[in-house]
């Protein structure tokens, strides 16, 4: 269960590697893109790159991840992020998502919490970056089946 | 020259041309329980809460209208998220330009979706953060080229 946060905390971090048939079925999932560049190396020199690169909603995805983790519906009922893509990421790559919080305050009388979030590669280089919005971590997650799974 | 006419140099005529405000229309698709089931499975975390961000509204609303003149790879997101979608239920999203800029010589749009489901709920609001890249002009991933050899 997650505990309540105070400045300075950091979230558990999340890990996965990236891999080409993650970076080409993103891509097809909830909707169908066809071939770019992040599935097609043709496409990736159509556009100006060598070879395939990673969407940044996959990052975005692993940000969301650790974010049900640590804040439970806390996040997921009125969660804001803004995050910006930095750096590239390819096949193989083993992406982290962290996480630091760096202020706690009160909004419309409602507890919330500001952090700090990145993810970064294998390398420690970071890839994505930005700041999130989100209430006091809560052990409920009020969303677990209603999309045809099990609570 | 005057600031908007070394915008427009800058970012393009096509940009130059896309007005803010301009309004991107709606779509409307179902979020079947499969899609949320591939989602999750894809992206490794069996409760993802919103498989929404794969569906990348804001490009796919913006290219429904400037496919053929305008690439936007995404820079970064601002999202708001509400209530996780229902499995199965109709989604429709609406969108509009919410601004546009120059930034280190660059120029960007910002699109922004709505997402509510059948029954009226609000499931998220987010605003893609795209680098303008007029077909025919620009590779839409040549400064990503150019700064990290990519």
């Amino acid at each position: 269960m997650p505990a309540t946060l105070k400045m300075d905390d950091r979230l558990e971090p999340i890990s996965h590697e990236v891999t080409d048939q993650m970076m080409v079925e993103f891509e097809k999932v909830v909707w169908d893109r066809g071939q770019n560049s992040h599935t097609d190396v043709k496409a990736a020199q159509a556009d100006g790159i060598t070879r395939t690169i990673a969407s940044g909603q996959n990052q975005m995805a692993f940000l969301h991840e650790m974010l049900e983790r640590n804040f439970g519906d806390g996040w997921v009922y009125g969660g804001k992020i803004s995050v910006r893509y930095i750096h590239p990421v390819h096949a193989g790559d083993v992406l982290t998502a962290n996480g630091v919080v760096t202020e706690v305050d009160e909004h419309g009388g409602s507890p919330r919490v500001t952090v700090q979030v990145w993810c970064e590669n294998q390398n420690g280089r970071k890839t994505s970056a930005g700041t999130v919005n989100a209430g006091q971590p809560s052990a409920r997650r009020s969303w677990i089946g209603t999309q045809g799974d099990t609570p | 020259m005057n600031e908007s006419a070394a915008d427009a140099e800058i970012g393009g005529p096509v940009w130059a041309a896309i007005p803010i405000g301009d309004d991107l229309g709606s779509l409307d698709y179902v979020l079947t329980t499969k899609m949320v089931e591939d989602y999750r499975r894809v992206v490794g975390n069996p409760y993802a809460a919103y498989p929404t961000v794969a569906a990348r509204h804001p490009a796919n609303l913006f290219y429904r209208k400037y496919k053929a003149v305008m690439r936007v790879p995404n820079m970064g997101h601002d999202s708001e998220y509400f209530n996780p979608p229902v499995a199965d239920k109709r989604i429709t999203i609406q969108g509009r330009i919410a601004d546009k800029y120059i930034r280190r010589g660059q120029p960007y749009i910002i699109i922004e979706a709505v997402a509510t489901d059948e029954d009226g709920r609000l499931i998220e609001r987010s605003r893609l953060v795209g680098h303008a890249r007029q077909v025919g002009r620009d590779a839409a991933h040549g400064t990503i080229a150019q700064k990290w050899g990519a």
